[in-house]
């Protein structure tokens, strides 16, 4: 298929004869080459676990931001190019915002998934008085995980737009491996920590260098404390019952 | 690419839709949300297009037709607002302190109104001037701070806070907009207060009352105020105020609602009854008196006087 190149690769709103957008199928190749991003729904609240590709000791690990905080009860982790999930992140926490201040309320996750993929569609070349500003699609999936009146919940959105729930999820690099083995692991009864250890067993399996706490990180979103990025002490924690 | 231009430029958030079309197209509140995408973006703020009165110049129409520009005194529309609130720094945080009447003219159209507006847990806006105007534009202020707490990771600042409440009402300025409002809050640099106005004016100091009834507030405030008060003097001190200012301007009173700001966030202390306290106070002044007068009596009175 790409080896083929035909004349309706390029034109990002274009349908081939087969009824294919190539330009929205490569942005999903874009995502096979992003680091590995968990993520594992658990009755007490959604885990989230991305692996940090750190090509460098001057690098400080620290500074890359693979999982961000929506809103008080939404988080997000992404793979693919990361700068574009920033705009997305950024719709999606002023969307938030504005819900609640329209309405008073917590905004849904599904309601917010559903305008972060709004967004995942406005690409293209623009038309005169038409605001779409992003010539090509998004090249990042994102796993939004959050808590609303509904219980815990992840989504999965992808650069064509659409998004789907997961109990557990991949994707990136090592999806295939890893989602294998959230599907033979994974049951529905998961306490949090099984949910942390289980995350972290699976990436271990797809990770090229040594698992430590400078190259994953984990967050989580709780009905009591909400979405939190986990210290570094409670990942050292949850990395030593891996290794027992 | 136009597009992107103006996604860079810091435009106003709320501009007048008269200059771009006569349509008037309203933007309702999904197009705030989803629906508008990358529209979203583009604002500084969210609440696009805003509807200003459909005259070539607000402005000037509302000059013409309202007494608060002061041109024209004998305009039709009376703006007319009457409250007390006042906030102050000292060593133990910031004191805020209101009254609860709202006043339509003479007329008390409200007792129990919530003049302190929760930003967020370090930060209280109170609303003197048009109701309305200050809830709206402090809840939208408080959508504001927490954006920037996520893209910063860090809590706003009340400076930046209270900027950000002055720079929108700049852009309204002459649009009818009414309120005159302190920014309260404790950041990185303690204890703060931030004076706002619909002028656009925005001042940083120590003590500020606001209102009809601040010129009373203010007497009561700067004979007992000083930087080393105590949390319960300071407290008092604020309550006072607004109690004297409660019953000599009719346009405030009914209740105080007094607040304390400290270093891990604002604690509302109480409400208050003004006349039931002002008669607390009053009672007390004359059995004060009483005593005095008593005991003076007693030194001088010939029964005391040993035989």
């Amino acid at each position: 298929m790409f080896l083929t190149r035909s004349e309706y690769d390029r034109g990002v709103n274009t349908f081939s004869p087969e009824g294919r957008l190539f330009q929205v199928e490569y942005a999903m190749e874009a995502i096979k080459l992003g680091s590995t991003t968990v993520g594992i729904t658990t009755p007490e609240g959604v885990i989230l676990a991305v692996e940090k590709r750190v090509p460098s000791p001057l690098l400080e690990s620290s500074s890359i931001e693979k999982i961000m905080e929506i809103d008080s009860h939404i988080g997000t982790a992404m793979s693919g190019l990361t700068a574009d999930a920033r705009t997305m992140v950024e719709h999606a926490r002023v969307t938030s915002q504005m819900h609640n201040f329209t309405y008073d309320e917590k905004i849904g996750v599904e309601s917010c998934t559903q305008a972060v993929c709004d967004l995942a569609l406005r690409f293209g070349e623009s038309v005169e008085d038409d605001d779409a500003l992003m010539s090509r699609p998004f090249g990042v999936a994102l796993l939004i995980a959050g808590i609303d009146e509904k219980g815990p919940q992840l989504y999965h959105t992808d650069p064509s737009g659409t998004f789907v729930r997961y109990d557990a999820k991949a994707i990136g690099s090592g999806s295939d491996a890893a989602q294998q083995s959230l599907q033979d692991a994974f049951h529905k009864q998961m306490t949090l920590m099984e949910a942390h250890s289980l995350a972290l067993k699976v990436l271990k399996q797809v990770m090229e260098e040594k698992l430590d706490e400078n190259n994953v990180q984990l967050a989580q979103v709780t009905k009591s404390k909400g979405f939190e990025i986990l210290g570094e002490n409670e990942l050292k924690a949850v990395i030593e019952t891996l290794a027992a | 690419m136009n597009s992107v231009l103006s996604q860079l430029q810091p435009a106003a958030p709320h501009q007048s839709r008269l200059e771009e079309d006569d349509e008037f197209e309203r933007t309702d509140a999904a197009s705030w949300g989803s629906m508008a995408g990358f529209g979203n973006l583009s604002r500084t703020g969210g609440v696009q297009g805003m509807s200003v009165p459909r005259v070539s110049d607000p402005t000037s129409f509302l000059d013409m037709h309202t007494d608060n520009m002061s041109s024209n005194p004998e305009a039709k529309i009376k703006i007319a607002h009457g409250t007390t609130t006042l906030a102050f720094k000292f060593q133990g945080g910031v004191i805020v302190a209101v009254d609860s009447r709202a006043t339509a003219g003479s007329y008390v159209a409200s007792g129990t109104v919530k003049k302190v507006i929760e930003i967020n847990k370090f930060l209280l806006g109170t609303m003197a001037g048009g109701a309305a105007d200050c809830q709206y534009w402090e809840t939208y202020l408080g959508m504001q701070c927490r954006l920037y707490e996520l893209r910063n990771k860090e809590r706003i600042s009340v400076a930046a806070a209270s900027k950000i409440l002055s720079n929108i009402v700049y852009q309204y300025k002459g649009m009818g907009l009414s309120m005159g409002t302190m920014v309260c809050g404790w950041d990185k640099t303690g204890p703060c207060i931030f004076y706002v106005d619909d002028d656009g004016q925005r001042l940083k100091g120590d003590l500020f009352s606001v209102g009809s009834g601040s010129t009373f507030a203010y007497g009561v405030l700067d004979q007992g105020y000083r930087w080393d008060l105590t949390d319960e003097e300071a407290q008092e001190l604020g309550r006072r105020s607004i109690i004297a200012a409660g019953h000599r301007d009719a346009y405030s009173g009914n209740t105080c609602n007094l607040y304390h700001v400290k270093q891990d966030g604002w604690d509302f202390i109480g409400n208050y009854d003004v006349n039931e306290l002002w008669y607390e106070y009053e009672g007390k002044k004359k059995a004060e008196r009483e005593s005095q007068t008593a005991a003076a009596a007693a030194a001088t009175s010939p029964m005391a006087v040993e035989p």
